[in-house]
């Protein structure tokens, strides 16, 4: 497309367009109810132009920017984009027909008109902790079809002519166990749209059609940033296979996730042909959400800066057989997908380490580790409690960095939820450890970032834990000789006779009686090089800082460690024998 | 004679506002500051105004000063060792923080420094629960043992911070005493006393931060108390704190972490000032210096504080004025990057090599080159005339770098540079003020630091602002500031509670607690009983929120009545902030604050008489400006500040030039100068 207006103009809008981005986000995130809006910040919100194109993005998390990129697009082809009135906002959650990436995460969108001309959209998306299906929270890890998995929203309509549509909110609240706490989050969700559109609104009043324009020049310049990348880069083919461990007893056996990614001049293709199947299992990748995933590992090695919005993806070709697990058909089941999609930027990573030695990382805890534990006990109106929590793992290492400890990775980065605010809310849980474990970075020149170990316990009878997680056999890989990093794991401690029972990786509505505690390993992440290079004082600071025991400094990385519990020091002799 | 001083260090110079309470005379001094030991800097500055003044040192009845020990010791990793004691099996809780990596697509992105040593990160056995309940008894000797453990390792300070400390401090002051047992000469600090409010990676890391520092400070203003008493200052001189309110110098040491961000808040306090001389009771700050700006919000007169800020990477639970930082100043770095597009900062070129017209051999062109370019800074000396500058290096760097990569040419060029610095501007300005739901359009712009007043008419048209004000010395307002800020103790309680009349006793039983302790600090700091106030506050949400919202209330007993009240503003600011409300929710109470203010005396600055008679000074140059939304260089006549008169207008285009900054004033806008010499700046276009 011919460049219409100025660099600079363009910069400006650039500037305004995040910054309503990002007051929608603020909005959500400050007044919302659920937990995983307000302290996990599970809420991606964007600036989207006429024409369906998401130009401008907050930087929350990744996941959740596919349906950002094709909400508006499937609204224009429901209801034919003429059909789109003033005071309209627009609704969906089934990523099979132009919702989010699973039933929990709720898109809502809405147009904004200046004298009956369309300049722009705000949208907005949010993971709600409870939409019915067969458990609390939704997500089972054995759910065999969409149907339950939550009730299904395809793109309708939840305001028109400036008021919510009561029959739809009522449908919705009434298909929730938590209908208190839905219904101040679809508030927020409303309500922040309602700003952004009144935003957009003054940014056209300001620039008219420049705006329009600006819009579009940002997003081919996207485009124009990862094509200048790609072409600097040496043509070729680049291939990788990482494995999702399979999905419960019904898919004990390695699921790979194949790509193949071909670079010719400034084109880049990531082909997943020879891709798992999909499963009757919850962990489909619905297409949307593999894209978000191509997405962000383009962006994230070929320049954190790039505008996130649509122009990446149109530097981008994606094959993926219909039918496979990351391109699955109608309705397979779907709530688990980020345990699956994690494992695409690890296996692009993999696959593009030969081309960006530097930037690249090791594979980190690659999951998305989940713990829901649901119960009686009202919190507000609700009757009810469900809890819903994210736990962090290892950060993959690189040529220059160790990986970082318990962090998370890839396609999510939601905050934990303190433990006190936990506890005032969700009084029968009980925070009992919470430490990065030792020995679970993988060795190296680099080492893998640290795993986590936490264990809750619950303080009354009939407590129903779901606990999901991935890269419990499938050890997350090293780089340029640098070990494995260790694998993640599930525990229940009986209240009863202490015995510990070690649980799949697909746990789905155990129940828990008072007293029991869940024990949740979180997967670490794979070293990069050699770990006898890696200098003798950094070992002995890993040692001192409990990330390193004693033997495996011997027996990994060759550093004899002198303590006597107090000091610490490296002894040079024995360690230069054993490098 | 009596004198108060204020004195602003800063990393190149140290300031003096110096007012002498019998002739209403104020006075700047600027002398170069001294990294190594800054209250040399104070003490030398301090002897050389009273030579210049021909007064001695006990003629001096005030000195309050900003000091930046703190804030470059995070800066610098340069606080002391240090041990941690919390609860077991949380041991990590500063390395894991919010679990949230610090770039979500800069995979080589780092956590920020660890402040707590390898192994130093100790636990002992005790839980107490949400209500409060001892769940696990402390283990007295195992913490005993922690204790010794950490002083064989010669730390010099510990940080103590268990889970849910804030609603019983039991366990926290029971290994307060074992430290003063085990360990007297240790600096201890307790995240109970400090900051008892609930999420613990905050309180726990606003206690680590306050650790590591207090040794420091300790040190610091042991230093300076004693520099001071030796060239005879007898008066307890004042620290300015994050909040903009000043403590003795004693009270530092108990609470260095309240100091870590008060650099720019005299500034703020001293725009709420002056914004009362010209009656703007709304206005947003505009710092902006040579590597960042600084923007805040007043209204009312009282600048906004808000109780969470992030220091280094580590969030401190403490109050400070609200103000955001951003890096874009003079000496930002302009380039067009690979996708074409012009960016501005955040890269500065710093003092070296600085701006490509600084003629100390840097490349890179700055916003400080398209200023000269574009005729608004002048094109042979700046500073006032202390430094010369080459305007055709700095053409040169614009051509090379940008216009080279671009199809802009030269003028378009160095205009787009001031675009687009001024877009990030306008950017920080809107999250402050629209997007907390303030309409931009109803403030003042005031603009201060060097660079400030360059920008401020032209980021304020962009934004639909009307006024931009100028104090007396944009460059010296912080100093000005520590002459007229209070004595203030933030404290803070948290207790969820609903916000109905049956918990009224619960929630007075806060208040009375913290006005206790306030009380006893007021007396400690000498405040006699005629200057002291409190004010009072609740952090309030919707039940199941969890952000609140933070609500004056009155003063004194809360009754049902002030009740009723506060939960109506509560609903009120939700629909402001956040577009909503729903008056039929549950409305809880989570924390209760409580400032006491001491009121010190301030400088009483009296207006000169107006003269508009007085003929408009002669310009001492016109010079060919480009301006912008302009494509043609105007002849703008460029004046001298201080020969402006009271009572005067003058008509932009023009271009004012004071030895701290340089104003500029686009056509359409006018100057008015007021009787404290204070440039009101009109946007007179309707």
């Amino acid at each position: 497309m011919a460049r219409k207006i100025d660099t600079v103009t363009v910069e400006v809008v650039r500037n305004l367009l995040m910054s309503i981005a990002e007051e929608t986000y603020g909005i959500i995130v400050r007044s919302a109810y659920s937990t995983n809006m307000k302290e996990r910040r599970d809420v991606c919100t964007a600036v989207i132009d006429p024409d369906g194109n998401s130009v401008a993005q907050v930087e929350s998390l990744a996941a959740l920017l596919g349906s950002m990129l094709s909400v508006v697009p499937n609204i224009y082809e429901k209801f034919g984009r003429e059909n789109v009135k003033p005071g309209d906002m627009f609704i969906a959650n089934d990523p099979y027909h132009g919702g989010g990436n699973h039933l929990p995460d709720i898109v809502i969108a809405a147009p904004s008109f200046v004298d009956g001309k369309l300049v722009g959209w705000i949208a907005n998306i949010a993971h709600h902790s409870d939409i019915g299906g067969k458990v609390p929270g939704s997500t089972s890890g054995d759910a065999d079809s969409l149907f339950q998995e939550g009730i299904r929203i395809p793109v309708i309509r939840i305001r028109e002519n400036d008021a919510i549509l009561p029959s739809v909110m009522d449908l919705l609240l009434d298909n929730t166990r938590v209908p208190q706490e839905r219904e101040g989050d679809l508030t927020a969700q409303m309500s922040a749209n309602l700003i952004g559109v009144q935003r957009i609104q003054e940014a056209y009043a300001r620039y008219g059609d420049v705006l329009i324009d600006c819009m579009s020049e940002l997003v081919t310049y996207s485009e124009r940033r990862v094509r200048a990348v790609v072409a600097t880069l040496p043509d070729g083919e680049y291939s990788f296979t990482d494995y999702v461990d399979g999905c419960g007893d019904k898919y004990p056996d390695p699921l790979p996730i194949k790509v193949k990614v071909t670079i010719a001049g400034d084109d880049l293709t990531v082909d997943f042909t020879g891709t798992a199947a999909q499963i009757k299992a919850p962990i489909n990748v619905p297409y949307p959400c593999t894209k978000a995933a191509v997405f962000f590992s383009v962006k994230a090695l070929m320049g954190d800066d790039i505008p996130a919005n649509e122009g990446i993806n149109r530097a981008i070709r994606i094959i993926a057989p219909k039918g496979c697990i990351v391109n699955p058909t109608e309705p397979s089941p779907i709530g688990a997908q980020i345990d699956c999609q994690q494992r695409i930027p690890d296996a692009i990573f993999g696959a593009l380490a030969p081309v960006f030695p530097d930037a690249v990382v090791t594979a980190g805890n690659g999951a998305c580790t989940t713990t829901i534990l649901a119960g009686d006990g009202a919190i507000g109106t609700d009757s009810v409690f469900i809890f819903h929590e994210v736990i962090a793992g290892g950060g993959g290492a690189s040529r220059r960095a160790d990986g970082l400890s318990g962090v998370q990775v890839n396609m999510t980065n939601t905050s934990t939820m303190p433990i006190e605010a936990t506890e005032m809310e969700f009084t029968k849980i009980l925070a009992r450890k919470y430490e990065l474990k030792t020995d679970t970075g993988g060795a190296g020149e680099m080492r893998g970032g640290l795993g986590i170990e936490r264990e809750l316990e619950v303080l009354q009878d009939d407590v129903r834990y779901t606990g999901l997680g991935d890269r419990h056999k499938f050890h997350p890989w090293g780089l340029a000789g640098g070990c494995e990093g260790s694998s993640g794991a599930f525990y229940r401690v009986d209240a009863g006779d202490g015995s510990v029972t070690r649980m799949g990786h697909k746990t789905t509505s155990l129940p828990l009686k008072k007293g029991d505690v869940i024990r949740v390993v979180t997967p670490g992440a794979g070293g990069y090089g050699d770990p006898k290079k890696r200098p003798a004082e950094k070992v002995l600071r890993d040692v001192m800082e409990g990330k390193v025991s004693l033997q495996a400094a011997k027996e990994q990385y060759g550093v004899v460690i002198l303590t006597d519990g107090i000091n610490y020091s490296v002894d040079e002799q024995a360690t230069a024998a054993l490098r | 004679m009596a004198y108060m001083i204020g004195v602003d260090v800063g990393g190149t110079f140290t300031d003096f506002s110096v007012f002498n309470q019998e002739t209403g005379e104020l006075f700047n001094y600027k002398d170069s500051s001294t990294p190594a030991d800054p209250s040399r800097a104070i003490v030398k500055g301090v002897q050389d105004v009273l030579a210049i003044k021909q007064a001695g040192p006990e003629t001096v009845s005030y000195l309050a000063h900003g000091t930046t020990v703190g804030t470059n010791a995070l800066i610098e990793k340069k606080g002391v060792r240090l041990g941690l004691i919390t609860t077991k099996g949380f041991k990590d809780l500063m390395e894991i923080g919010t679990q949230r990596r610090p770039s979500l697509y800069d995979l080589q992105a780092q956590k920020p420094y660890p402040l707590v040593p390898p192994g130093l990160n100790c636990t002992v056995t005790e839980r107490i629960r949400y209500d409060g309940s001892i769940e696990t008894p402390l283990d007295e000797e195992e913490t005993r043992q922690v204790v010794r453990y950490l002083k064989a390792q010669g730390v010099a300070a510990i940080a103590v911070c268990t889970l849910f400390s804030f609603i019983n401090p039991a366990h926290e002051e029971r290994i307060g005493e074992i430290i003063a047992e085990e360990f007297p000469e240790a600096y201890v600090t307790l995240s109970s006393r400090l900051a008892p409010e609930f999420r613990e990676f905050s309180r726990m890391s606003t206690t680590v931060m306050n650790s590591y520092l207090g040794p420091v400070m300790e040190r610091y203003v042991n230093n300076f108390r004693h520099s001071i008493e030796a060239i005879g200052i007898g008066v307890e001189p004042y620290v300015t704190q994050s909040n903009g309110s000043i403590i003795s110098i004693k009270e530092t040491i108990d609470c260095p972490i309240k100091t870590a961000r008060s650099g720019p808040s005299a500034g703020v306090i001293a725009a709420a000032y002056i914004g009362r001389q010209c009656e703007a009771d709304k206005i947003i700050t505009f710092d902006m210096g040579g590597t960042s700006a600084d923007i805040s919000l007043i209204e009312h007169y009282t600048p906004q504080v808000s109780n969470e800020r992030t220091v280094e990477g580590y969030p401190a639970r403490i109050p400070m004025i609200n103000i955001i930082t951003i890096g874009a100043g003079g000496g930002s770095i302009a380039r067009i990057d690979d996708g074409g597009a012009l960016k501005v900062g955040p890269q500065s070129a710093g003092a070296t090599p600085g701006p490509a017209c600084y003629m100390r051999g840097g490349e890179n062109p700055c916003v400080t080159d398209a200023n000269i370019v574009l005729g608004k800074l002048n094109q042979q000396k700046i500073l006032g005339g202390r430094m010369d500058v080459d305007i055709e290096l700095a053409r040169q760097a614009i051509r090379e770098k940008i216009c080279a990569k671009s199809d802009l040419d030269l003028d378009r060029a160095a205009n787009g540079i001031i675009t687009v610095v001024n877009s990030n501007m306008v950017r920080a300005i809107r999250s402050v003020s629209v997007e907390k739901g303030y309409d931009v359009r109803e403030f003042s712009l005031m603009a201060f630091g060097g660079a400030g007043p360059l920008h401020a008419c032209e980021v304020a048209k962009e934004l639909g602002m009307r006024e931009v004000l100028i104090p007396p010395h944009p460059g010296t307002l912080c100093s000005l500031g520590l002459l007229l800020a209070d004595t203030k103790f933030d404290l803070s309680r948290t207790k969820v509670m609903n916000g109905e009349a049956g918990n009224l006793a619960a929630i007075n039983e806060q208040f009375h607690n913290m006005v206790e302790q306030g009380t006893a600090l007021l007396d400690k700091e000498g405040v006699p009983a005629e200057r002291r106030y409190f004010e009072y506050f609740v952090d309030m949400r919707y039940q199941r929120q969890n952000f609140e919202i933070c609500i004056p209330v009155p003063a004194g007993e809360m009754t049902a009545e002030t009740l009723a009240q506060a939960v109506a503003d509560f609903h009120a600011e939700h629909k402001r902030s956040y577009g909503y409300c729903k008056e039929s929710a549950v409305v809880q109470f989570v924390s209760y604050r409580v400032s006491a203010v001491g009121v010190i005396d301030k400088p009483d600055l009296q207006p000169e008489a107006l003269r508009p008679e007085a003929p408009i000074p002669a310009p001492i140059e016109t010079r060919r400006v480009l301006f912008q939304g302009c494509t043609e260089y105007v002849e703008a006549p460029v004046y001298r500040r201080e020969e402006f008169v009271p009572g005067q207008s003058i008509p932009g285009p023009c271009i004012c030039e004071q030895m701290d900054t340089t104003l500029v004033v686009p056509a359409g806008w006018t100057i008015h100068v007021d009787g404290y010499h204070n440039l009101k700046i009109k946007d007179e276009v309707k």
